[in-house]
């Protein structure tokens, strides 16, 4: 395998580089993915059926406390990127740690909100309205999820293997879809949370 | 005996118990004949674990003539239902089931695949690649792609087949009226092999874009890579669309949420809204790779580089982005209103623009070049004429206001099968024909390669001209019978004629391979069309590594300035090439992803858990395994090369 | 310890937690829908591309040519979409 030293560690080789492009169009169709879910949730959103609407059921604590959270777990994790180029090993595991228990936090309040959901009445059943917010939210959660298993192989393979170019090059394409999932929460956050309560 | 009760066909017919018992009579072959020739080794070792794009390519080949004949035969059917009044073959059960798998089939199980073989096989050896940029996901996509059609296929001998229409239109699609699974097999089938198109389509991206052999500019790609690029693009951002309705209406159907239901707020219309986002940009998927193949043979047996290359190229990118912009001329009907529909019936019409400047290309490249008529340029030839048809039928339908007459009935059927036949099936057959030496290190016999594209072509314009009549006198689409005062008899009887002959033409095609086999030369050289790309410039069949040295290429047809202009393609010595390992994953995976739908389809929940903890398994070995590929030595290349060189 | 803090990343959080509050005014603040609609499209979209340039360094290689015109083509086939859908679905009735 040829290395490269001249760029980072990630980028080294060229199966690497290739890696990152196809990961970067993989985004390009989840951009897609996503913007079919919201074009579907702005044509049911006033779809309520006999259930509750958005004003009805949103509330601004939980939402404000997954967004500080995932706001941070990116930046957390662009600081992981930032000691893995500088070849801190263990400065970029903890900043990694940090990001996935940030993003717990996260899943553990969109859990519990969808409790409370389902408890008062707006669950997946209940109406069109009700299916595409919970499934909207429900696709970003179970990425959130898969990423946090993700992330965690990542870590176990970096403790053991060191900073290679294969373990940088997976740390590196996992921080793109960490950062990707922020995006789409911000869209969320607006256009479903904020846009509901207006 | 409850729980084996849903397994049970809900409308059975002799056919269905027949199929039951060959489907049985060849799994038995199949397994008795590897044992008894001890081939599972080989099956295994050399195709159910190959990463190599030849041999994925030539997999997609076989499933897609495999496809083709199932879809056929389903087609043979309604033929043969509608041939004469109030005909008693079918009943309207039967033909609902026969119209929606002939469609799917046909649409999501032939015509891809047979594009992602030739994109496959063609596109590495175009630009110069040793493989395609992530072979092993590569594997992965062909297996999703084939267990999908797979668990498509078995709905018609477990379970009950889908009887929806391939549109799958809601309400007639959820759990009221569409009571069986058949509904389930649509909606978890093509989710699979959706999922797998995909990753083809963003490891073909990423291929394209990164591994294009030194010299070879965007701008110098051959025309059949430059249209997989595009038609990838598109898969790219159209599949994703597919992928969400298709599990929003999972969920109606398997969990009772309200997307497409008339009530509680759902809303039919949204699933076909959805369905045409992706399906539209679908039917460019698939014409686009097919134009490319037409460019590669017209230029080839015209003897001439193709005319207006920018243009092509232009005319494609326009394709792309205006495909994504047309979709609610599927719909005219639906009642969004005047503004809604005069917006999408300009870009509509805008579309059949590019398109007609390819046609021109074609015509100019055409004009003042040495033709020569082999069976893949008797296809284009016959291409053109007929496409136009279709084409020209199609900005009929694009003007909204008139297709309120046309909607739905068989002018419509006509207007799609004129464009999918001629374009897509008639550029398979010719890239078929085309890439059989490269493939197989043999060639098609010509005669019957022409007998066959004749008959095709002439049993095309039998079967699909009178419904173009019988549709503009009213004839709806997808009604089992007809009574004998509608006057639609005889047209039908020679819409039937036509699709007879359409089945010779397959057998036919078939009967041609057999016979090149037994009686065809092996002793061929590498190019033997004198065509002008790569792909010619390595041996037939092509070794593993696919060039012993990586080309250089310096113009737009690298191999035939290679051989009139004196161009150097291949400089320097061997050294040891590097090769992805094998691996038994995809299959394994593709399999697990079957029991998965299967336990989906039927609500097996147990199982699909267990199916599902499979499936994130493999994903887990895969991150933590650890694999280098391997290399093949200097010599072991030159001992190749001199042994090909010998056979030629 | 401090080279592990480079600024630009930073400015980066700050800025994009600023956003989220210039977000959070439709919320607290009393407006006309139209009016909010602009902010929140404003600030997501601002979002989005900080988050690309900052820290996802959609702009450091060779291949960026390819990488910003994925994303381009695909948010701008995801906006047509969604008004697509949206004239055919709702607007297209009223
Ligand atoms: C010249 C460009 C084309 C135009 C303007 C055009 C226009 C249309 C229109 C307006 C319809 C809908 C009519 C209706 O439902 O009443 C339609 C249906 C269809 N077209 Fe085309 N088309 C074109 C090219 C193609 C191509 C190249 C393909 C495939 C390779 C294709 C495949 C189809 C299919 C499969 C349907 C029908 C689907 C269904 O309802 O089951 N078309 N076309
Ligand atoms: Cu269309």
């Amino acid at each position: 395998m040829k290395i490269d030293h001249s760029l980072p560690l990630e980028y080294s080789t060229e199966e690497n580089r290739l890696k990152i492009l196809g990961f970067w169009i993989f985004l390009g169709a989840e951009i897609m993915l996503f913007g079919t879910l919201f074009a579907s949730y702005f044509t049911l959103v006033d779809r309520i059926g006999s259930g509750p609407s958005g004003k009805e059921i949103f509330e601004i604590t939980p939402v404000l406390i997954e967004t500080i959270v995932l706001l941070t777990s990116s930046f957390t994790i662009g600081l992981g990127v930032h000691a893995m180029r500088i070849g801190r090993k263990k400065a970029m595991m903890s900043f990694f740690v940090i990001t996935l228990l940030l993003g717990l936090v996260f899943l553990g309040v969109e859990i519990f909100e969808f409790i409370h959901y389902v408890h008062i009445g707006a669950g997946l059943q209940t109406s069109a309205f009700t299916a595409i917010l919970l499934s909207t939210l429900g696709t970003h959660g179970l990425h959130v999820t898969f990423g946090l298993f993700w992330g965690l192989f990542i870590l176990l393979q970096v403790k053991k293997r060191g900073l290679t170019p294969e373990t940088a090059n997976k740390s590196f394409i996992f921080s793109l879809y960490w950062h990707f999932l922020d995006v789409v929460w911000i869209f969320i956050f607006s256009f479903v949370y904020l846009k509901g309560m207006m | 005996m409850d729980f084996f009760d849903r397994f049970a066909i809900p409308h059975p017919s002799l056919a269905i118990y027949a199929s039951m018992v060959a489907i049985v009579l060849t799994v038995i072959a199949i397994v008795v004949g590897l044992t008894y020739f001890k081939k599972w080794g080989y099956l295994w070792r050399e195709w159910l674990t190959t990463v190599d794009h030849k041999r994925i390519g030539i997999m997609y080949l076989i499933s897609a003539l495999l496809m083709l004949f199932r879809g056929g035969v389903d087609a043979l059917m309604m033929r043969a239902q509608l041939a004469v009044p109030e005909n008693t073959l079918l009943d309207a059960q039967h033909y609902n089931e026969v119209f929606t798998t002939h469609g799917v089939v046909m649409i999501l199980f032939m015509a891809m695949p047979f594009i992602m073989a030739l994109m496959n096989f063609v596109v590495p050896l175009q630009i110069g690649a040793r493989d395609v940029a992530f072979p092993r996901l590569n594997a992965l996509s062909f297996w999703l792609f084939f267990f999908g059609a797979m668990l498509f296929n078995i709905s018609f001998v477990v379970g009950g087949s889908p009887d929806a229409g391939w549109t799958s239109y809601f309400p007639l699609a959820g759990n009221e009226f569409s009571t069986s699974v058949g509904t389930n097999y649509y909606m978890i089938a093509i989710q699979i092999a959706g999922i797998g198109t995909l990753m083809t389509g963003i490891n073909f991206i990423t291929t394209i874009l990164k591994m294009r052999a030194p010299g070879m500019t965007l701008m110098k790609m051959p025309m059949f890579t430059w249209s997989s690029l595009i038609a990838n693009v598109i898969i790219v951002f159209a599949f994703p669309v597919l992928t969400v309705a298709l599990a929003m209406g999972t969920l109606d159907r398997l969990f009772g949420t309200h997307f497409f239901t008339t009530n509680n707020g759902g809303m039919d219309m949204l699933w076909a809204n959805l369905f045409w986002v992706w399906g539209h940009p679908e039917v460019y998927i698939l014409i686009l790779p097919a134009f490319g193949i037409y460019s590669e043979v017209i230029s080839t047996f015209a003897r001439r580089n193709l005319y207006g290359y920018k243009s092509m190229v232009a005319s494609m990118v326009i394709i792309s982005l205006l495909s994504f912009l047309v979709w609610v001329h599927h719909f005219f009907t639906m009642g969004q209103g005047a503004l809604t529909n005069s917006i999408f019936s300009i870009t509509t019409m805008a579309i059949a623009v590019p398109t007609g400047v390819k046609i021109f290309n074609w015509l100019f490249t055409l004009y003042k070049g040495k033709i020569e008529i082999t069976t893949p340029m008797l296809y284009a030839l016959l291409f053109i004429p007929l496409f136009t048809i279709g084409g020209v039928t199609g900005v009929m339908l694009g003007m909204s206001a008139a297709d309120y007459q046309y909607h739905n009935t068989m002018f419509l059927v006509a207007h799609f099968h004129m464009v999918i036949i001629p374009g897509v099936v008639f550029a398979m057959l010719a890239g078929l024909t085309y890439y059989w030496p490269k493939m197989f290190g043999f060639m098609l016999n010509e005669r019957i390669g022409k007998i066959t594209a004749w008959t095709i072509g002439i049993s095309t314009l039998v079967a699909f001209m009178p419904m173009f009549f019988t549709g503009l006198d009213g004839q709806a689409r997808r009604m089992y019978t007809y009574s004998e005062s509608t006057g639609f008899g005889p047209l039908n009887m020679v819409s039937f004629v036509g699709a007879i002959g359409l089945a010779i033409g397959f057998i036919l095609l078939v009967y041609n391979v057999y016979y090149s086999i037994r009686y065809a030369s092996r002793d061929i050289s590498a190019d033997p069309w004198d065509a002008r790309t790569l792909e010619w410039a390595t041996h037939s069949p092509v070794p593993e590594y696919n060039f012993a040295i990586v080309p250089h290429v310096k113009s737009e047809e690298a191999l035939w300035d290679a051989k009139k202009k004196r161009h150097i393609l291949f400089q320097g010595n061997y050294e040891k090439i590097h090769m992805p390992n094998n691996s038994g994953v995809p299959f394994i995976m593709g399999s697990i992803f079957f029991i998965w739908g299967f336990a989906l389809v039927f609500s097996l929940w147990p199982l699909a858990i267990i199916a599902t903890i499979g499936i994130l398994a493999c994903m887990a070995h895969r991150s933590m395994e650890i694999d280098h590929g391997r290399y093949i030595s200097v010599k072991e290349i030159e001992e190749t090369e001199t042994k090909l060189r010998g056979a030629k | 310890m401090k080279e592990l803090f480079p600024m630009k990343q930073i400015l980066g959080f700050v800025f994009s937690l600023l956003l989220t509050v210039i977000a959070l005014a439709v919320y607290f603040l009393d407006m006309s829908f139209s009016t909010g609609m602009t902010i929140l499209l404003a600030t997501a979209f601002i979002q989005a591309a900080v988050q690309l340039v900052v820290f996802m360094h959609a702009g450091e290689t060779k291949d960026k040519g390819a990488i910003y015109t994925n994303v381009y083509y695909g948010v701008f086939i995801a906006l047509a979409t969604v008004f697509g859908t949206l004239l055919t679905m709702i607007w297209g009735y009223n």
